[in-house]
């Protein structure tokens, strides 16, 4: 069955599209000790500034150190940090929304009503309020957004438990006895795998435009590591004259977004018999 | 309407691309009125600088309020308000005699009443103003008639007619028995300098406009505008939009950008002075380790001054070794920056107990691991330097971090509470040598200057006999002795003396060429922007 989902979600040339893309971006950070020509953070007061040229393939940033090697350096930490977000994001949609759609009567009233209060402040204003007392650190970003985004999830997991609690297979295991949790691990939660996978692949997305939102701000990742959201923001300084460092970065940005969010679709596509649309 | 929409968008390009180029260079007769438009990137949080005691308010409040003194375009004191004034009594009286028929913006006359009332407020508890312990040693204030106002201190005080020239003088019929810190006035003031406030829309701009009264006669320019904006890239793009005439530079845009642009070359002149002003880090001595002098030496021989120098500033820097302009007689030429010397540093640490034990590449003592945290204010050149600093650091075994942090809440929750290890940040100085409030040991308390704890009792004395002291002489001798005790102790790391880097637009004319010592701004009333250069003149082409 997951061969065939796979080979399903493959033959829409977009998903096909935004996986290869998400595969190139992951070789390349994974790959990046090797790859990069130059150590990300050495600065060189001698080249600041330089235009792409064959000794810096994407030019050099205003303390000279080279855009390739802090793109690809950058590269390992978006990505990172959309992974372990929505890691720690799904984690939690699902205990709750498990728990919620599960026990319903209080047990729901609370985790959903919970859910309401989050849905209803803003959560890019969450974050930074959040941050704004922690210090700015990787693993803060990642546990932060992990923490402010798991609403989706929730409610996916909780709507999925109530369909499925009165279906006849769980029906018929629970007559047959069988405890609360066997019933949520072996029979509710693999059938709702489809649409958790297809929101987190879709979460990441979003978290790799936060991290680098925040890092832009000036509230993520901290000099002098490199993310692609924070070589951004040095690039807007001298965006009327260095353009190599707004171009790279933004563009890798968009371009892992938008592979995210193809591979979401695909997959969605592929999995979920109602949403065919060819 | 289609068509009309077209039509009116394409004679607005026409109009922006202004077909004939202007020629900057031809001589004008010096013409009254036009606009002034410049950007700034912090609004004042009041316009009475006496308790703002920030750059953003002196900008404003400095075309709005007098001193009794002000500076010429050598740097020699002379009378602003004054007439005259007159120092007696074994130095410690100076009696002030104000010009005759002085005037409030509002046309009410200004007398030595309002001086008196100004010193008043400035030494009053409840205005806390950090500028108070100048004037506090004032024993006696009085106004015998209208146009004398005479103050008399404890032992003579060198810095005092400084510390007159940098005093607004606030009006007493306005101010008089209202809380100066919630006054409606620090929005909305009345002075008597050259401009009033005519606009101030808050977070957008703040608008002068020439003052009828003026007691020092009529400036050319009709109105003045400063933008907020608080980003230097949205500021530059505005100046190259020409929506402003003049603004701040930073080294990268003066010598980088501008150079390689024609058409910004062709509208702006380039201004470059060498500010009263340095860049340095420096450490919280009150915190382990750093209230041992081997270790800072240490931190001072690891980092490279010239690299920040170059990579930083682009060269438009000094490497100081103490803390006064370079090349007034307040420097002390003698003294010279530390090398940068890693060995020296590590050999130094070895001293202080830092080995690395564990061999991890960071040094340890007593089992701690020497970390710390570089703290600053968002300013990209402070930024810059703390990268480099923080690479040089972890060569000799320092690990380091670096935090950025709002002014605002870098004053409240850093500074004012001393929970920090380390700060880049910089020092913009007075024309008085005198610099008791930044490093005397009394001047710790929280708002205070002296927030990295110094504590020396050599450098105290030294500091109140330079106070006292009128022989110059005698006072440089002081300065010279104290700027080398200040860099034996290394409290602080001098990263730089910068330069002040201004563009002006070339319709701006009657600027001092070459730049005066008093800086660009100097006599900045006979600026004048000619007819055919005007704005409004230009687009109606």
């Amino acid at each position: 069955m997951q061969k065939s989902i796979l080979i399903k979600a493959f033959s829409n040339p977009l998903a096909l599209a935004g996986f290869i893309i998400i595969i190139i971006m992951f070789l390349l950070a994974i790959l990046a000790p090797w790859l990069a020509p130059y150590d990300p953070d050495a600065f060189d007061v001698k080249a600041i500034l330089l235009t792409p040229s064959w000794q810096h393939w994407m030019g050099t940033d205003g303390l000279g150190r080279d855009v390739l090697s802090r793109m690809l350096y950058g590269g390992r930490i978006s990505l990172l940090v959309g992974l372990v977000a929505v890691g720690i994001s799904t984690a939690i949609g699902i205990i709750l929304g498990a728990l919620a759609g599960y026990y319903r009567g209080w047990v729901d009233t609370v985790i959903m009503r919970l859910v309401d209060i989050m849905l209803s402040i803003p959560s890019f204003f969450l974050i930074l309020a959040v941050i704004a007392f922690l210090t700015p650190s990787i693993v803060n970003i990642m546990v932060v957004i992990g923490l402010t985004s798991w609403m989706g999830v929730t409610r996916l997991v909780r709507a999925e438990f109530l369909s499925l609690s009165n279906r006849e297979f769980v029906l018929a295991s629970r007559s047959l006895g069988a405890k609360d949790a066997r019933l949520i691990f072996t029979h509710l939660l693999p059938n709702s795998l489809t649409p958790i996978i297809v929101s987190s692949v879709l979460g990441v997305a979003g978290a790799v435009l936060l991290e680098s939102g925040l890092s832009f701000l000036g509230l993520g990742v901290q000099a002098p590591q490199a993310s692609w959201g924070n070589i951004l923001t040095d690039g807007k300084e001298y965006i009327q004259f260095a353009w190599w460092l707004s171009l790279y970065p933004g563009m890798a940005i968009l371009l892992t977004v938008l592979g995210y969010n193809l591979l979401g679709e695909g997959l969605r596509d592929a999995l979920d018999p109602r949403s065919q649309s060819s | 309407m289609t068509a009309l929409l077209i039509s009116s968008c394409l004679a607005l390009s026409a109009c922006r691309q202004q077909p004939d180029p202007i020629d900057y260079s031809k001589a004008h007769p010096g013409e009254s009125g036009s606009t002034l438009i410049s950007a700034m990137a912090a609004e004042p949080s009041s316009l009475i600088f006496m308790i703002a005691g920030e750059s953003a308010s002196a900008e404003i409040a400095s075309n709005l309020f007098n001193s009794l003194l002000t500076y010429n375009a050598q740097l020699d004191i002379k009378g602003e308000l004054a007439n005259s004034w007159e120092v007696s009594n074994q130095q410690k009286t100076i009696t002030f005699k104000l010009k005759p028929n002085l005037k409030w913006a509002d046309g009410k006359p200004l007398t030595s009443a309002d001086v008196l009332f100004t010193w008043q407020l400035v030494t009053d508890e409840n205005t806390r103003s950090p500028y108070a312990s100048d004037f506090q040693l004032v024993t006696k204030a009085e106004a015998p008639d209208a146009l004398t106002f005479i103050v008399t201190y404890n032992q003579a005080y060198a810095p005092a007619l400084d510390s007159w020239s940098s005093l607004h003088i606030l009006p007493k019929h306005l101010l008089e028995g209202q809380d100066i810190r919630t006054a409606n006035f620090a929005r909305n003031p009345i002075g008597s300098h050259y401009y009033k406030l005519s606009q101030w829309k808050h977070g957008e701009n703040i608008k002068l406009s020439r003052n009828p009264y003026s007691v020092l006669g009529q400036a050319n320019i009709e109105q003045l505008i400063t933008r907020i904006i608080p980003d230097n890239s949205a500021q530059f793009l505005e100046l190259m939009a020409d929506n402003i005439d003049s603004m701040g530079l930073d080294p990268i845009k003066y010598s980088r950008i501008i150079p390689t642009r024609p058409s910004l070359q062709k509208n702006l002149n380039l201004y470059k002075a060498l500010g009263n002003s340095y860049t340095y880090l420096g450490f919280n001595l009150k915190h382990k380790p750093f209230n041992d002098i081997r270790v800072r030496k240490a931190i001072n021989y690891a980092i490279d001054k010239q690299e920040i120098i170059d990579g930083v500033f682009l060269g438009l820097g000094i490497n100081i070794a103490s803390p006064y302009k370079p090349g007034t007689r307040w420097s002390n030429p003698a003294l010279k920056p530390a090398s940068f010397n890693p060995s020296k540093a590590k050999a130094l640490l070895k001293e202080a107990g830092f080995v690395d034990a564990n061999g991890d590449g960071t040094l340890e003592r007593d089992g701690k691991p020497f970390a710390f945290e570089i703290i600053t204010n968002q300013n990209k050149e402070r930024e810059k330097s703390a990268v480099i600093i923080q690479r040089r650091l972890k060569e000799i075994g320092i690990d380091v971090k670096i935090r950025a942090i709002e002014w605002a809440s870098f004053i409240s929750r850093f500074i004012n509470t001393g929970e920090f290890d380390v700060v880049i940040l910089g020092w913009g100085l007075g024309l008085d040598p005198d610099q008791y409030s930044i490093w005397h040991s009394s001047q710790q308390s929280p708002g205070q200057f002296n927030f990295l704890g110094y504590n020396n009792a050599t450098v105290d004395k030294l500091l109140e006999q330079g106070r006292t002291e009128l022989n110059p002489d005698k006072r440089q001798a002081i300065y010279h002795a104290f700027a080398e005790q200040l860099l034996a102790d290394s409290p602080i790391v001098y990263l730089s003396a910068g330069y002040g880097l201004t563009a002006i637009h070339k319709r701006v004319q009657g600027i001092a060429n070459p730049t005066p010592p008093a800086g660009v701004g100097y006599d900045s009333q006979k600026w004048f922007i000619p007819k055919s250069y005007r704005r409004n003149q230009i687009s109606a082409h």
